[in-house]
């Protein structure tokens, strides 16, 4: 019954504007088991991070890969997300020197130079708002068949972006001119994508 | 209008036509239904599926519901009598759609759905679908950036009856609700209607003097904010759009509207063509019943590669 109630609500939410949800303590315990929650509470630290660890190839052999053939280099070293037209997700480590950095916005990034040219070749996201869906769509046990619809997988994405958001520590100060070691996942639809890569992990190197 | 009348008259002829064992001597005929073409996102869905279905050497019966369900259960009725082997559908309405899919089904005819889904699975074979909410959090991430992170907005949000109002305006939330400095103001259905939008964005910009930025549900409500914000002298509040129509293709080329999210509606059309027409001939077509396809971001740096509902590489 609890979850009925949620799910009426949230149709009645979606269907007339000025509908506010109201928590009751129905509702709480509709909250409290919801499964998107606990996917993303059960995997996130437990199997989506050793992935990505595991997983990650360096930005320059990633690059050369790449530039044979996306769909081949996503074959060998990627996952593809759900759909037609979705992009390959890559896990990805490396560093590069910061060559501008917005660390007022709420989707703070860091733009990187990763080979030596001094021109900045790829973004970091660095949150707390962090876009995209890289994180889920790089991890082959998060299949779009095993959800309801369209919405309950977009809330998966944000449940794990919200996860890592809590998680990530960035190193603090003015980040220009210093040197960051990473690991996370860039997203490409195209070979010729700018790298904007979601990080897992932020260290100022030594 | 003529136009409109000519196909009731030919479905009247298939009809009767039906009736005759001769039918099945012509060609196999495919239908196409979908909401008025006064939107022109629709009319490409019909215009994609009918190239792809003239190019597999289907005859088409093309046919437009109004986004009336009953409208579309009559059509159905006519589309069955005439004996079409498939219907490919931009439905009219998640819930009250599914009675027509069913019975298309139950007579042996399968439908194979684009743009909109419906609340039951089984019934139709395939249900291709934009990733509305990965479309609408692309738009709002742009909306977001245009906005500066900060300031009063207002929502302009879709025919209710159409999952995608929902699906679209929660995927802008999902994002736009992430940066507390974003006020929404306001809120209001406009129906998809370009007139509608107009008088609702005028009343909301006189509630709201210190409106921002304007997210809509879909281009032709976009058009008509923008006509509204233009008439008031207020073209420099950011409207942002979805469908990615010419229309705001050449406002945004102009630096009027700022953004809108394309959803490949001619392709999806021609796809499930290809996948009906798989299903005719070999009773299958090979993929799951509900398939998702990625949006697109089109502001000033693409709009010029936009043409019809498709980004040229």
């Amino acid at each position: 019954m609890p979850r009925i109630s949620a799910a009426l609500c949230l149709v009645t939410a979606l269907a007339l504007p000025a509908c506010k949800i109201v928590k009751t303590a129905a509702d709480s315990d509709a909250v409290a088991v919801d499964p998107i929650a606990a996917l993303a509470e059960q995997t996130f630290a437990s199997q989506l991070l050793p992935l990505i660890a595991e997983k990650s190839s360096d930005v320059a052999s990633l690059r050369t890969a790449i530039a044979s053939g996306l769909d081949a280099a996503g074959k060998t070293h990627g996952n593809r997300g759900a759909g037609e037209g979705a992009a390959w997700n890559f896990a990805v480590k490396g560093s590069g020197k910061v060559i501008a950095a917005n660390l007022t916005s709420r989707a703070r990034k860091a733009e990187l130079d990763s080979d030596g040219d001094g021109a900045a070749d790829l973004t970091l996201q660095l949150g707390p708002v962090i876009k995209g869906t890289a994180l889920r769509d790089v991890a082959p046990f998060y299949d779009f068949g095993d959800f309801r619809d369209q919405i309950e997988f977009a809330e998966l994405a944000r449940a794990i972006n919200d996860k890592l958001s809590a998680a990530l520590v960035v190193p603090e100060g003015d980040l220009v001119g210093k040197t960051l070691e990473f690991t996370g996942v860039v997203p490409l639809k195209s070979a010729k994508d700018a790298w904007v890569v979601t990080a897992v992990s932020v260290t100022v190197a030594p | 209008m003529n136009f409109k009348r000519r196909l009731l008259l030919s479905v009247v002829a298939m009809a009767s036509l039906g009736a005759l064992p001769s039918m099945s001597a012509a060609a196999d005929t495919i239908a196409i239904i979908t909401p008025s073409h006064d939107n022109p996102f629709f009319k490409a869905e019909a215009d994609g599926a009918a190239a792809k279905a003239a190019e597999l050497g289907y005859e088409v019966l093309v046919l437009v519901h109004d986004d009336d369900a009953n409208k579309q259960s009559e059509l159905f009725d006519s589309a069955i009598a005439a004996g079409v082997k498939a219907i490919i559908l931009d439905n009219a309405g998640a819930d009250a759609s599914v009675a027509a899919v069913q019975k298309a089904k139950d007579a042996g005819i399968p439908s194979f759905l684009i743009d909109r889904e419906i609340t039951a699975t089984g019934v139709a074979v395939s249900q291709i679908v934009s990733n509305n909410y990965q479309g609408a959090q692309l738009g709002a991430e742009e909306f977001v950036k245009l906005m500066g992170e900060k300031g009063e907005y207002a929502e302009l949000l879709g025919k209710e009856s159409d999952t995608n109002a929902g699906i679209r305006s929660s995927g802008y939330h999902d994002v736009i609700d992430q940066y507390p400095d974003l006020k929404l103001v306001a809120q209001q259905t406009a129906n998809w209607s370009q007139t509608e939008a107009y008088t609702v964005m005028e009343s909301m910009l006189q509630a709201n003097p210190g409106l921002k930025g304007v997210i809509s549900g879909n281009d032709t409500m976009a058009m008509g904010a923008y006509a509204a914000l233009e008439a008031a002298g207020r073209t420099d509040v950011v409207v942002v759009g979805f469908d990615g129509s010419n229309d705001v293709r050449d406002s945004i080329l102009k630096g009027g509207i700022k953004a809108t999210v394309l959803q490949p509606a001619y392709a999806q059309a021609q796809m499930a063509v290809a996948q009906a027409d798989a299903f005719i001939k070999t009773g299958a077509t090979g993929v799951d019943e509900k398939q998702l396809m990625d949006c697109a971001l089109i502001n000033a740096d693409n709009a010029a590669k936009l043409e019809t509902f498709a980004l040229a590489q």
